[in-house]
């Protein structure tokens, strides 16, 4: 990995914090953690490369205020949000405000490794976005109605059971049209169908 | 404003019979004019009628006077106008003389006096019931003062549950009018289960002397004029005259009183004990959120670990500490669990002997509480005769309350929405409770299951709550489980040791 290119992590809990640090400096990345938002941007002057990997949920500034407050400074370096159980709907809003991906705790070390890795690339890359989008929607456009109903569902932040209660199906069935969403749009995660998503309607 | 009325001393002082009234009375002065000038009125006409009339109708003529002048003045005017009478006879007498009329004047004189006695009476008399009539008039615009003033809503009732007063404050509680309610059935101001059994209430403690709220207060359910349900605490008084009995209820609204009063303050942390179970579903996200933390670090000390030993020459030096990070941050996740655990069962042992009966009747206030009793017939069958268990009140009052929401919950498109509630006696004594509801029921594939914590098959529910009930009642060594209503629907069941009393 370039050794100009730093993991900031940002987490209020120590031990997020120390493990993460650890496992990311056992792959080979460089690594800084702050305890909060505001940590971060007091002690970095505006920092070119590098990742951020933060919490949503911290006292003070949250990972989506963060987010927010460096686009608001022209900062488009690839921010990678961390959630607890029941943040979905805050992580797609996270989403839809340019984060390049969410991670829900407890994670495996290769999802966050691959996400840096492809977001790295995916900035080298350029005009990739474009294409992407060209392809996100050829994608969509082969769905079914009930399967993008369900789409809907899950890019409005909604867990299984409650797109369930809403369409009037169980969710043993929202189930099923929810992993023939993820086979044809060809996503692995939720996150990735969510960013996928707001990247074909931007 | 409102003075109190003179004590009642004077009353009785006037009230004493045959009292010899020798003191003369106010109004004397009127009334020796009046009867004065009524014999003298008498003696006019009888001077221009022919003296042939004869002496009885003398006297007649002269009675007038003396019985106004009794009546009116009391003894002295009667004594007066006799005396008059006497003198005009007399006067009178020259133009008809002899014994007769030396006779018949004495009979009008001892005439005259006892009927100057008997109006002095009748005229005390009409004194006395008018000073009554005073008296009471002032005690019951004082009396109405009080409670106009009283915060407290104040309902009094006959021995037939109709009502006699309905004071301000419960004109104000109740949004009825005093009018509206006066001849009603009190029963119109309580929700469903209690509107039907009311007159019964009052019937079985004609019946049996049996006190269950009168002299004791309970927490209660009110029903306002537009349906609307408010919790309340009832105290009731009786009061009995001649044969009539009549029931004085105070209503104090818990609603309103809720940051002044100290039973209302002790009342409302038994509330947010009995809401834990709603807080579960917010505890439920915030706990998950706290595990996620130590797995998250478990998991990435771990993958770190994996990675340096997958290198060419491992330092195991470097491993050391993660991984003894790792272990502490297990411990840490273990940590949490056991608050949950201690959060379900409150730890310290609160178990007494409690009245089954009371401890539903208050699970379902609460529960009640912004529930349309229109939506709802509630039953409830009390089968446990012995109604003392041994339990942590404030924990049953929590399952009960959850069974009650569940059912509400599970009826609410129902076309017939029922909740029972019976106690029975259980094969080996202990007090059985079922709630039963009209809903559509639980399949028995789910039923195996619904005890299970994360278990749910509403929208928004956590599945929290039932595996809660479970644990409270194995935690007091009973049994919960369900079963279906006969005609549709389901009942959960639960048994709890049944209480010995205290002096035994």
């Amino acid at each position: 990995m370039s050794p100009d290119w730093i993991v900031h992590i940002v987490d209020d809990d120590d031990a997020i914090r120390d493990s993460l640090a650890f496992m990311l400096e056992s792959s080979g990345h460089r690594v800084r953690a702050y305890p909060s938002a505001d940590h971060f941007l007091e002690q970095t002057d505006a920092p070119e490369h590098g990742w951020i990997v933060t919490d949503v949920r911290m006292p003070g500034k949250s990972g989506l205020d963060l987010l927010r407050t460096l686009r608001a400074r022209g900062l488009t370096l690839p921010v990678i949000l961390m959630t607890g159980h029941g943040d979905v709907p805050l992580a797609v809003e996270a989403m839809k405000a340019g984060a390049i991906d969410f991670l829900e705790k407890p994670f495996d070390a290769g999802r966050l490794l691959a996400a840096l890795k492809t977001s790295r690339e995916s900035l080298t890359l350029g005009d990739e976005r474009a294409a992407e989008k060209v392809e996100t929607a050829r994608r969509i456009a082969t769905l079914s109605g009930r399967e993008m109903d369900v789409l809907e569902g899950l890019f409005a932040g909604h867990a299984n059971k409650a797109i369930a209660f809403d369409l009037g199906i169980s969710a043993r069935t929202v189930e099923i049209y929810r992993a023939n969403v993820m086979t044809k749009m060809k996503a692995s995660s939720l996150s990735e169908l969510v960013r996928m998503v707001v990247v074909s309607r931007t | 404003m409102n003075a109190l009325p003179e004590p009642s001393a004077p009353l009785a002082h006037r009230l004493s019979p045959w009292r010899i009234p020798w003191a003369i009375e106010a109004n004397a002065p009127a009334a020796f004019a009046v009867s004065i000038a009524a014999a003298v009125a008498a003696f006019v006409v009888l001077s221009v009628l022919p003296p042939a009339i004869g002496t009885s109708v003398t006297f007649l003529l002269l009675v007038p006077s003396v019985l106004v002048g009794a009546a009116l003045g009391g003894l002295w005017p009667g004594l007066v106008a006799t005396a008059f009478g006497v003198i005009a006879s007399i006067a009178l007498g020259s133009r008809a003389p002899g014994i007769g009329g030396i006779v018949e004047t004495g009979l009008f004189a001892a005439l005259g006096v006892g009927i100057a006695l008997v109006g002095d009476r009748l005229f005390r008399t009409d004194a006395t019931a008018r000073a009554f009539n005073e008296t009471i008039l002032q005690r019951e615009a004082h009396l109405q003062s009080i409670l106009d003033t009283v915060p407290d809503a104040m309902v009094v009732i006959d021995a037939k549950g109709i009502v006699q007063s309905f004071s301000a404050a419960a004109s104000r509680l109740f949004r009825r009018a005093p009018a509206d309610m006066i001849g009603r059935n009190v029963s119109c101001l309580m929700p469903a289960p209690y509107r039907d059994a009311h007159d019964g209430y009052i019937e079985r403690y004609l019946k049996t002397g049996e006190k269950r709220v009168i002299g004791q207060g309970r927490i209660a359910v009110g029903e306002r004029a537009d349906g609307s349900t408010f919790p309340m605490e009832l105290s009731v008084g009786e009061v009995r005259v001649h044969h009539s009995h009549y029931f004085t209820g105070f209503v104090r609204d818990l609603t309103e009183r809720q940051a002044t009063h100290a039973r209302l303050q002790e009342l409302q942390s038994e509330l947010v004990h009995t809401s834990r179970i709603t807080a579960m579903g917010e505890l439920a996200s915030a706990l998950a959120h706290e595990l996620n933390q130590p797995l998250s670090a478990i998991t990435n000390y771990l993958r770190g670990a994996e990675r340096l030993l997958e290198g060419p020459e491992p330092d195991v030096e470097r491993l050391r500490d993660p991984v003894s990070k790792a272990a502490a941050q297990a411990l840490r996740a273990g940590d949490v669990i056991r608050r949950l655990r201690d959060f379900v069962a409150t730890g310290e042992n609160e178990r007494h002997v409690e009245s089954l009966s009371k401890v539903i009747e208050e699970s379902l206030a609460l529960a009640l509480v912004g529930v349309k009793s229109s939506d709802v017939r509630v039953q409830k069958e009390r089968g446990y005769a012995a109604d003392l268990v041994f339990a942590d009140k404030v924990q049953i009052q929590q399952v009960l309350l959850n069974l009650i929401r569940n059912a509400f919950e599970a009826m609410a498109g129902a076309p017939r929405r029922e909740l029972t509630i019976s106690t029975h006696t259980g094969d080996n004594g202990e007090a059985l409770v079922r709630v039963a509801d009209t809903g559509p029921g639980i399949g028995p594939a789910l039923a195996e299951r619904l005890f299970e914590p994360f278990m749910t098959t509403k929208r928004t529910g956590m599945g929290v709550g039932l595996s809660i009930c479970r644990t409270i009642i194995d935690a007091h060594g009973g049994r919960i489980w369900i079963e279906d209503t006969p005609g549709g629907g389901a009942t959960f069941a639960f048994t709890i040791p049944a209480g010995v009393s205290d002096e035994s």
